[in-house]
């Protein structure tokens, strides 16, 4: 069988189509080529390309979503064949929205390009106390907290919530970054967040620096 | 000068006695927490704080009719599951000020649009506006020569509304799976508000301005790709704005919150000439700049950082001081750039109130005293 032209899948998710990112993947697998290739020469790639376009204005958030579900589109393909490869993700993030705020808009963006980034997303959901964060580090152990807040009024939830990590012992084990509406570098860096991004591409960016991945 | 008056002139960039003292209203919260600090319970704030009358809305139905039924589903305790009366389910706090949460859609396709949106966007449904002598009394009110308060006229939404039926992710997808019907819909909308409109202004309704929701942009810029936003809405802008220019309807508002910076040139070409509130943000948006950027073309209102409430009493006089050259030169009207949050300190905002009142109400006799809704009452009685 001849070998896929895997360009065309790049150019798939780039252009968010979703179909054709699955049928070339799909001729890409029964080709025998390497779902570990795929992922981290086109798939990956094909969404830091979305992800410059984005933070240039170049694309907006449809089109940062539809590229994400062709993205996920490739994935369904190949991910029975990750499963025995024992492929690592890039690193496992617990994402919430803090308590008080029911907004969940941005907290799923920002979790879309981060899985689209490779990593492996856990979803708290909103209105997340410090508690039920706590339980998630606990439980999944994630290497990154990212936290989201809309209003002026629940971003001191942030403070709880890292300060929480704090008391629990937890806030060595993960870097923990925020974002929202409200949110700025200087209140990240006055509730003792690690890093801030004001948008969902800037989040794999700095979920990547912290856990050493080139971008 | 009387409110409506006032409106019009500074609007037109007509001479005038002074700028009006409007808010754009507070959270709740906001109420509640200020009774702590001072507030009379119970008591209107526009009425304490000495605002002047904001405009009033003509009661024409430009939306979905009928609604669909509002239903309590699930009570959670603190907050409860609910089914609006735009057919979305959401999950809203009981007690929060924060917006519902999106949990499901009843429009998710061209099959659920045709079954049950585009059946309650009939823009000949007489349903739409009064009728008999209901009717009758609207259009006495509206048309009075001594009409003293601004008459808005809805122009409705031909993104905003779509986008809450669907949710942001749908509302994307449908873009570009079946974009025939995303502009079908954005049409449709635009019938509704034309066909209403017609009706309305056709009576010998002469509003001051028009009014359009769209809150389609966030921190980052706007929901959608202007690219898309010129091809498919503003066409569409535009046909509502000729039909509103033709009855000499020349003030178009968009109330839409986020960074609009690539929005806002848009929005003029198409005729939408009024950007409210200019959401200042930590991406600064800037009144001034705007005007700078876009001439007299642009009317602004709202654009004073509702952050700055929250700092200082300096902080508050040193904005009032920096807006006041363009509350001066006009087309502009000032106000907090969203909802008062409660963070913000009941003394800062009586500070800001009086200085609004001293520097762009120019102190003038006209003016609402603070802090003094009986004495407010009467006057209104004795008026």
């Amino acid at each position: 069988m001849s070998q896929p032209n895997l360009d065309l899948l790049f150019t798939a998710i780039v252009d968010g189509d979703a179909k054709k990112a699955a049928a070339v993947a799909q001729e890409a697998v029964a080709a025998g080529v390497d779902p570990q290739t795929m992922l981290a020469d086109y798939m990956i790639p094909a969404m830091d390309e979305v992800g410059a376009r984005f933070e240039a204005n170049e694309c907006f958030v449809p089109e940062l979503l539809i590229s994400a579900r062709a993205m996920k589109a490739a994935m369904e393909v190949i991910r029975p064949l990750l499963l025995g490869r024992a492929v690592e993700p890039a690193g496992r993030v617990v994402i919430a929205t803090v308590q008080g705020d029911l907004h969940d808009i941005g907290k799923n963006l920002v979790a879309t390009m981060l899985e689209g980034g490779g990593f492996q997303i856990v979803d708290v959901g909103v209105d997340v106390s410090p508690d039920k964060l706590v339980e998630a580090v606990q439980m999944h152990r994630p290497q990154i907290v990212a936290l989201s807040a809309l209003l002026t009024t629940t971003m001191p939830s942030m403070k709880r919530m890292i300060d929480r990590l704090v008391q629990e012992g937890l806030r060595q084990r993960v870097k923990v970054m925020v974002g929202g509406a409200p949110v700025t570098q200087e209140f990240a860096e006055e509730i003792g967040a690690d890093g801030y991004s004001d948008n969902a591409a800037g989040a794999v960016t700095l979920a990547r620096r912290f856990v050493g991945v080139a971008a | 000068m009387n409110p409506r008056e006032r409106f019009a002139a500074i609007m037109h960039y007509q001479p005038r006695d002074r700028c009006p003292i409007m808010d754009f209203g507070f959270w709740e919260e906001t109420l509640t927490l200020w009774q702590e600090q001072g507030y009379p319970a119970g008591v209107d704030p526009d009425l304490f704080f000495g605002m002047d009358p904001q405009w009033r809305m003509c009661g024409c139905i430009v939306g979905l009719w009928p609604p669909f039924p509002v239903l309590k589903l699930i009570d959670e305790g603190e907050t409860e599951i609910i089914q609006q009366a735009d057919g979305v389910i959401v999950q809203r706090g009981k007690f929060l000020g924060s917006i519902p949460r999106h949990l499901r859609h009843t429009l998710v396709d061209r099959d659920s649009w045709n079954a049950f949106y585009k059946p309650r966007l009939r823009a000949d449904d007489p349903l739409r506006l009064p009728a008999g002598p209901a009717w009758e009394m609207q259009l006495a009110e509206w048309t009075r020569p001594d009409r003293d308060y601004p008459l808005f006229i809805e122009a409705g939404s031909l993104y905003g509304v779509a986008r809450n039926w669907f949710g942001l992710e749908r509302i994307s997808e449908i873009m570009y799976d079946d974009r025939p019907l995303f502009e079908e819909i954005v049409e449709t909308l635009a019938d509704v508000v034309i066909a209403v409109v017609e009706v309305v202004l056709g009576a010998g309704v002469r509003p001051e301005a028009a009014s359009m929701w769209e809150d389609m942009a966030y921190s980052g810029g706007p929901l959608m790709s202007p690219k898309l936003f010129k091809q498919i809405l503003v066409p569409h802008y535009k046909r509502i704005t000729a039909t509103l220019n033709k009855y000499g309807v020349d003030i178009v508002f968009v109330d839409c919150d986020g960074n609009i910076e690539l929005l806002a040139p848009l929005w003029l070409e198409a005729g939408v000439n009024t950007m409210f509130p200019i959401e200042v943000g930590k991406w600064k948006a800037d009144p001034l700049e705007f005007r700078r950027r876009y001439g007299k073309a642009m009317r602004l209102m709202g654009g004073f950082d509702k952050h700055i409430l929250m700092a200082s009493k300096e902080a508050i006089a040193r904005e009032i001081e920096r807006l006041a050259p363009l509350v001066e030169e006009g087309g502009y009207i000032p106000t907090p750039d969203h909802r008062v949050p409660p963070d913000v300190p009941f003394e800062n905002y009586l500070f800001y109130i009086e200085e609004a009142k001293r520097v762009w109400g120019k102190g003038l006799a006209n003016l609402k005293p603070t802090g003094k809704p009986e004495k407010r009452a009467k006057q209104d009685a004795t008026a």
